[in-house]
């Protein structure tokens, strides 16, 4: 798996999406959506006098920078990858000697590539109706730039994993759509994290989903003690290469049940 | 030395029987019939460098089961291949380097973008020199008259300019062996015939070992020295396309064509014992010959006096393959 191999392959998926720019400037659109949605409701809340962890600018930051960071993290694979498995369209990549895993990462990366080019400037001009104030502190964003990619990973691997399943249950669907559901949740995707209740907490900062989008933005607006990041850090490093070592184990032996269906 | 070696090989597969309707449905939720089907039952046998080969057979017979065991796509039940000195499902990578599978039916092509991006893919992931590569598909390109496609979107092009660039695909790192599964399903005849051209010049200018499964019998005619037939997931012949010939078609067919029509009872006492073909003119007779007896016969019909024209062919392969294929389960043994 050289570099080379990877830009070449993140560069034939950014044609591909190019091909499709109509249809992912709306699915962009759908990404500022929800969150601007959920940032309506907080305010809301907020301006009702509800006491909150999180002011008005927080709130703005946070779900400004989640469209952003959870278009940058987030997977769509599994299913498409289920369903390769299923029909025997992964058979083409089996002869390459190359690992299929590569075809995803590509596909990953450069979708993303055209979708950060359509979504910058939805976010920036939103932030300047809102007149949000972005945090700036560098060290905070060195960081953010960190966890960041440890997050696209943990959330690729993860759906990559429970897509894999498909070698041996027939339908990954019901699996997938209940990760993305329950998955979304405890990412922080609709409520922040912060605002659960105290008595989850501690299980909510084990658990992998936060690692996927929750935590970064933690990093960036600066609510972490040193000692949370650093074992934030830790869990995140942690679940990546865990989950790296369920995909080999699972498709070492998932390949002995691949059925290469049709001709 | 061989380059394939197929020992006892064999593929099995396990599936749920369901019962029709809402009520097999049902009882599918708290019992199931597990049924085991033998995709692919003690196989065994060798193919030598620089062969072409033609597997035939029935559909589910096997064939393109025991190609994908031997691109290492399947992991066999029990048994062994050795391709190229190297067992096909560890699936390694200087392994894959060496072979190349082409199915109808499966592309290698991204569809959104020109053939040229997949081929610079292949340069990356077969790690091909730069001036090899361009060689490569120039040359390659040249002959199967594509040169002017490689920048176009695949989706914009038809199924045969789709077929020969999955060719050239599966072609630039220049394989040692080609596994074929059905490469002219559905091109037209003039396509047909290109891929044919093109792979009879690989095999003999590159010395490539070709597999070829295929329902066009002009394929195996034109490509195959050797064919093998599988049905069943069991080798039932091996040997050159003349012997498949003469062991399921011991006659041959010979034609004559009268100036008059023919008295029904001259012909009755002529061809006695004979097999005697279907013909909406009178004037022509047709029959199958048993292959010691073909002079003796024409000798008696050219002595009738009457006789314009007369023929001696051998049945056609298609015909030949059609009693191979619809043979029942268990069918004739042709070993």
């Amino acid at each position: 798996m050289t570099p080379r191999l990877i830009w070449r392959c993140v560069a034939m998926n950014v044609m591909m999406t190019i091909e499709y720019r109509g249809e992912f400037a709306m699915r962009m659109v759908n990404t500022l959506l929800g969150p601007l949605i959920s940032l309506l409701v907080w305010l809301t809340v907020s301006e009702q006098g509800v006491r909150l962890p999180y002011d008005r600018d927080q709130f703005i930051t946070y779900y400004l920078l989640l469209s952003l960071v959870s278009m940058l993290t987030a997977t769509w694979l599994g299913a498409y990858l289920a369903a390769a498995i299923r029909q025997g369209d992964l058979s083409p990549w089996l002869l390459r000697p190359v690992p299929y895993i590569v075809n995803d990462i590509g596909n990953n990366a450069g979708e993303k590539v055209i979708k950060l080019v359509l979504l910058c400037p939805m976010v920036g001009l939103v932030a300047v109706f809102l007149r949000a104030s972005l945090p700036s502190d560098p060290r905070a964003w060195l960081l953010f730039t960190i966890s960041l990619p440890l997050a696209a990973a943990v959330a690729f691997l993860l759906d990559f994993v429970i897509g894999s399943l498909a070698f041996w249950i027939q339908d990954v669907w019901g699996l997938i759509r209940v990760k993305a559901l329950v998955g979304g949740f405890l990412a922080g995707q609709w409520v922040p994290l912060a605002l659960f209740p105290a008595r989850f907490q501690g299980l909510l900062q084990i658990q992998p989903f936060r690692y996927t989008l929750s935590f970064p933005l933690e990093v960036l607006t600066g609510h972490l003690t040193p000692a949370a990041l650093a074992y934030g850090f830790a869990w995140q490093v942690g679940y990546c290469v865990g989950l790296w070592a369920c995909y080999r184990l699972v498709w070492h032996y998932g390949l002995r049940a691949y059925a290469a269906t049709g001709a | 030395m061989p380059v394939i070696l197929v020992d006892h090989l064999a593929k099995s597969y396990r599936f749920y029987r369901k019962e029709p309707g809402l009520r097999g449905s049902l009882r599918g939720l708290v019992h199931r019939e597990m049924l085991e089907t033998k995709a692919v039952n003690d196989l065994s046998f060798m193919v030598e460098q620089g062969e072409v080969v033609g597997f035939l057979g029935p559909n589910g017979a096997g064939k393109t089961t025991t190609l994908k065991l031997l691109c290492g796509l399947l992991y066999p039940s029990t048994g062994q291949a050795m391709v190229l000195g190297y067992t096909p499902h560890r699936r390694e990578h200087s392994y894959l380097r060496q072979i190349a599978l082409v199915m109808g039916q499966k592309n290698m092509l991204w569809w959104d973008i020109p053939a040229m991006e997949t081929l610079l893919m292949h340069k990356e992931m077969y790690r091909l020199p730069e001036a090899e590569f361009k060689r490569t598909v120039d040359e390659l390109a040249e002959i199967l008259e594509v040169a002017q496609l490689l920048r176009v979107q695949v989706r914009k092009l038809s199924l045969g300019e789709r077929m020969k660039l999955e060719l050239l695909v599966a072609l630039v790192h220049r394989p040692q062996i080609l596994f074929l599964d059905e490469p002219t399903i559905g091109l037209d005849v003039v396509a047909q015939q290109r891929v044919r051209d093109f792979l009879r010049t690989l095999n003999r200018e590159q010395g490539t070992t070709i597999l070829l499964t295929s329902h066009y019998m002009d394929d195996i005619e034109a490509l195959c020295p050797r064919v093998m037939v599988i049905d069943h997931g069991q080798l039932q012949f091996d040997g050159k396309l003349s012997m498949l010939v003469e062991r399921i078609a011991p006659y041959k067919l010979l034609t004559a064509v009268f100036a008059e029509p023919v008295e029904p009872a001259v012909v009755a006492a002529m061809v006695a014992g004979l097999d005697v073909l279907p013909s909406d003119d009178p004037r022509r007779l047709g029959l199958h010959v048993p292959r010691t007896e073909v002079a003796e016969v024409a000798g008696r019909l050219l002595r009738l006096g009457n006789v314009v024209d007369l023929s001696i062919m051998e049945v056609p392969v298609e015909d030949i393959i059609r009693q191979v294929f619809s043979a029942p389960a268990g069918g004739k043994e042709l070993v």
